[in-house]
């Protein structure tokens, strides 16, 4: 076990020395560095260079590389080239004001799926089920933003039951109530998004259990169907839908990244929006490697539980859910 | 088996032959010709994936044909016919706050918006089967360190990775096909690197190979004939998904650039008259909504046609009747 | 002795499929006395596990439906009951034990937790209690060390023990009847022997009917008191062991008979088959459904379908001709099996 979690924990962290590697490569590869943004037009070449030069913008790659590493493994961030903000400062915020919104979507969403998505699959084709079916397409080819702007127009503006945007009212900062008002719409337009997969993989997912030979067996032993479902079926059908639920975290951490644009909430994908237009490379590299963290951690995470439910998957040993 | 036995034996079998014709023509269905016609088949028994199909082909010949449909120039500003409603003057669904024709844009912006979907479509299948095939082929170090490629493509959340690049590189309406295309291949690599990993397992190549026959033949046909179907499956479903990108990063200003223009960017621009011009908003997005979903009912119905596995569907209700009906067990 | 137990009256059922209903059973009668073992013997596809399902009415949930008949289980018509007074039968009264035992067993529970969970859902007794009890029902089934066997799980015991552990599960209420569907078909055949010779031990000392469902002859004469030959949904004979292998009066139980491998099968005799496959009921020759794979068929097999008829010694056979089919057997075997 704790090998197992060692290795995978050296798996991660190349992983995440990879994705920097990319996203540094990636920015400064980019023609125009950030003072094309930040300067005034009227700058002159020399002025540029200067300052170019001042902010170590001019040394080779590689170097600029290792030096911003070596910053980030004494816990530094960087700073902003505007102002010279450390990142972690104006990161951190958005960071919980993001968690907050996915993290209440997420699990609204699951607690109406899993329950949902079981009922249907012992009712396959029926009204509910139909229903379910509907909100899947709808909730895979509707654009979110587009949810979002027709959710503004009919519940603000037009009925004005929930605010239009903005994650506080004027002066109302830590006011729960006015939290929970700010988060509707916004959760609303996620949960359907979450759902439309949710939904589809635990009913196929109980619908295949249900139809293995020890579903039968359970029957045949005098179980009641509630017992059948709920105690025989329901473990096994979950162990699928774990796995699903690790490999969705990227779309935990990026999926807001439009509605937080739509309801101008202040998290982190509006903010990596935001600074991919300042040019503010810190940031940008900062917000990467953030979302890639939640990732590695959500499938390991997922690893840990898919083996906690399944007696057949020992973690580290063949067959195992390695990687 | 005896001597004496077989004889009788024998044209008794005979018999059994000459009479199976009989029973085969007692009204049981011919077996059909080949899989790609039952798929055919199967498939335009969708209703679904028909009206999919159908909805698909409209939008086609409506946004590709456009100056057939409209006589506008989408890029046209006329301040003095601004926020038409939608009927007047030949404004099919009126004009929009600078009074460009909304039914114009829409055409035009559709074009953006399809060929980005087939386009990033086609590209993320021809890189995921270059690089599955690399991988698959040469096996060993190459494989592993184009798999961990892959690995490390599904933890960078691919949307931020797309808003990136464009918004450093200068958004434009080729450079987000390649962006887009370079982050949804990881699918197809894995399916085709499959394929040729079960591929060198086969006896018969490797008896092929013993003998010097070019194992191209044999991996191409092979190959297509493993993993075309998913693959296509895959592509439909791509071709949905990149729309609903495109028009998200059009959406964030970073795809095409007016006078261009885009459905996303058309939402964009509906978000800040949301207040004047509410209808605005409804159009290009129910655009969207109606080409994807179009896609993934034709994806959906490709991929229960292809798999022989999936039956017609019985309603839950029939089902029930027709056990009231016939079924003297309790139920 | 001749206390019926099960008897199955003229039983038609049928599952819903996209193409209406199909029928999977046609005319199925079949009696089981207390302490009996009767075997229901067939080619896969002749509706035996259709009948074990319709027995449990464990079909209902895969959409199969009773076109008509009667199952009378010690008096009562099952067929009558609802789901819920079903339930206080199954695994109670009438057990079941499954062709595949890897598949049959639950993978997230340990084995012991699976076959305690019969008696407590069926005798009210305590979760503790019941372990207890399913210990010593794996010990009574064979397995070694069952305290700790009781504790794994199903992937981490070989498929014999698996089997031995859906036994002590169907076996643990004690039921009048257990329905065992091809118990011994996936293992291997040293283990097939030994899972036979448990069951036939376990009959003895609890006195259980069985409803053995196999499609091995030779399954059929080491076990058997009765056998039922099923083909295309319908029992076509049924006789008592020895009835049926000195004198089958079905030619379908002659080629059943004449391919058992037998011993003397290496002196370089082909292995018989029955030339042909089995008919689907949605479109069954007319005439008998035999006919078109019999050896003896003649023109009035091809026209008129043979009743099953009671033949004598309380034997029932659907032959046209079943009192020559000894006859005729008789050379098909003495040539088959070259004069044994």
């Amino acid at each position: 076990m704790t090998e197992y979690l060692i290795r995978r924990i050296l798996q991660s962290v190349l992983v995440l020395f990879l994705v920097s590697v990319i996203s540094f490569a990636l920015m400064h590869a980019a023609p125009g560095g950030p003072l094309m943004v930040l300067l005034p037009k009227s700058g002159t070449q020399a002025a540029i260079l200067q300052q170019e030069k001042n902010m170590g913008l001019l040394d080779p790659l590689p170097i600029q590389y290792l030096h911003w590493l070596g910053q980030l493994l004494h816990g530094n961030l960087g700073y902003t080239y505007k102002n010279h903000v450390p990142v972690g400062q104006i990161l951190w915020p958005t960071v919980g004001n993001s968690l907050i919104l996915m993290g209440v979507s997420w699990i609204l969403s699951l607690l109406i799926a899993i329950p949902w998505g079981i009922y249907n699959s012992t009712r396959a084709y029926g009204l509910s089920d139909n229903i379910s079916a509907a909100i899947g397409y709808l909730g895979f080819a509707m654009p979110a933003f587009w949810f979002g702007i027709l959710l503004q127009e009919m519940f603000s503006l037009n009925l004005n039951w929930f605010p239009l945007s903005d994650m506080h009212s004027m002066n109302k900062q830590g006011d729960i109530g006015d939290l929970i008002w700010h988060l509707v719409l916004p959760v609303t337009v996620l949960v359907l998004g979450f759902l439309a997969s949710y939904l589809k993989y635990s009913r196929a997912s109980m619908l295949e259990v249900l139809h293995m030979d020890f579903v039968r067996t359970a029957r045949a032993k005098g179980a009641s169907e509630k017992r059948v479902i709920y105690r025989h079926a329901l473990r096994n059908a979950l162990i699928p839908i774990i796995t699903v639920l690790g490999l969705d975290l990227p779309i935990l951490v990026s999926g807001a990244v439009i509605t937080e644009n739509v309801f101008n909430w202040p998290g982190m994908g509006r903010l990596f929006v935001e600074m991919a237009f300042a040019r503010e490379y810190a940031v940008l590299m900062a917000i990467s490697l953030v979302s890639t963290v939640f990732v590695v951690i959500g499938n390991l995470v997922a690893d840990i539980l898919y083996a906690v439910v399944d007696p057949r998957v020992q973690l580290g040993k063949k067959g195992g859910a390695a990687a | 088996m005896s001597q004496l036995n077989t004889t009788p034996e024998e044209s008794q079998m005979a018999q059994v032959e000459s009479t199976k014709p009989d029973f085969s023509a007692e009204g049981v269905a011919a077996p059909p010709t080949s899989l790609t016609r039952v798929a055919m088949r199967k498939f335009f028994r969708n209703p679904f994936a028909v009206v999919g199909l159908i909805v698909l082909l409209f939008f086609i010949v409506l946004c590709g044909f456009a100056p057939l449909f409209t006589h506008y120039n989408p890029a046209t500003i006329d301040m003095l016919h601004a926020s038409l409603p939608p009927g007047t003057d030949g404004h099919l669904l009126g004009t929009d706050e600078i009074g460009r024709d909304v039914f114009t844009r829409l055409l035009y912006g559709g074009r953006v918006s399809l060929i980005v979907g087939f386009c990033v479509a086609f590209c993320s299948v021809v890189v995921g089967t270059l690089v599955g095939a690399i991988a698959g082929y040469f096996g060993g170090w190459v494989d592993m360190i184009l798999m961990r490629l892959v690995d490390v493509m599904n933890s960078i959340p691919s949307l931020l990775l797309n808003i990136m690049v464009l918004a450093l590189f200068g958004s434009g309406f080729w450079l987000m096909i390649a962006v887009l295309s370079l982050t949804s291949w990881q699918y197809v690599a894995r399916l085709v690197r499959g394929t040729f990993l079960q591929l060198r397992e086969m006896q018969y190549v490797q008896a092929a190979r013993a003998i010097g026959v070019s194992n191209w033949s044999i991996i191409t046909r092979h190959l297509i004939r493993n993993s075309t179907a998913p693959i296509i499956v895959n592509a439909t479903l791509q071709v949905g998904t990149a729309i609903l990108v495109e028009s998200a990063l059009s959406y964030l200003g970073l795809g095409v650039q007016p006078p261009q223009t885009s459905w996303g960017l058309m939402l964009n621009n509906a978000q800040e008259f949301m207040l004047t011009n509410p209808m605005e908003a409804i159009y290009p997005g129910l655009c969207i909504l109606l080409v994807v979903l179009a896609v993934n009912f034709i994806g959906d119905g490709l991929r229960d046609a292809i798999d022989p596995r999936t039956k017609l569907k019985i309603s839950r209700r029939r089902l029930q009747k027709w056990r009231n009906r016939f079924s003297k067990s309790g139920i | 002795m001749a206390e019926p137990l099960l008897e199955i009256r003229n039983l038609n059922t049928g599952f819903v499929t996209e193409n209406g209903i199909v029928k999977a059973l046609d005319g199925v009668s079949i009696r089981i006395d207390k302490g009996q073992v009767v075997c229901l013997v067939g080619e896969s596809g002749s509706g035996k596990s259709v009948t074990s399902m319709n027995v449990m009415r464990l079909s209902d949930y895969d959409g199969g439906i009773v076109l008509e008949g009667e199952i009378l289980f010690d008096g009562r018509d099952l067929l009558k009951l609802s789901q819920e007074e079903m339930r206080k039968i199954r695994g109670n009264r009438i057990a079941m034990i499954f062709q595949e035992p890897m598949n049959a067993l639950n993978p997230v529970f340990t084995v012991g937790d699976q076959i305690a969970e019969a008696l407590y859902l069926h005798k009210g007794i305590s979760k503790e209690e019941a372990g207890k009890e399913a210990v010593k029902m794996l010990r009574m089934v064979g397995i070694p060390e069952p305290e700790i066997r009781a504790k794994q799980f199903p992937h981490e015991l070989s498929g014999g023990m698996c089997q031995r552990v859906v036994i002590a599960m169907a076996l643990i209420c004690r039921p009048e009847l257990v329905i065992a569907d091809e118990p011994t078909t996936a293992l291997d055949v040293t283990v097939q022997a030994q899972i036979l010779d448990l069951l036939r031990n376990l009959k003895e000392e609890f006195n259980t009917s069985i409803l053995l469902i196999t499609h091995d002859m030779g399954v059929a004469a080491e076990m058997a008191d009765r056998i039922a030959v099923m083909y295309a949904g319908t029992i076509v004979e049924e006789g008592t062991v020895e009835q049926m292998f000195t004198q089958p009066l079905h030619p379908y139980t002659v080629g059943l008979l004449n391919s058992i491998p037998g011993l003397e099968g290496a002196r370089g005799t082909e292995l018989y088959t029955i030339k042909g496959s089995i008919p689907s009921l949605a479109n069954l020759p007319k005439g008998c459904r035999f006919h078109p794979r019999c050896p003896f068929a003649t023109d009035r097999c091809r026209s008129e379908e043979p009743p099953l008829r009671d033949v004598g010694d309380g034997r029932r056979s659907a032959c046209w001709y079943a009192e020559e089919v000894a006859e005729k057997a008789k050379t098909v075997m003495t040539t088959a099996g070259e004069g044994e």
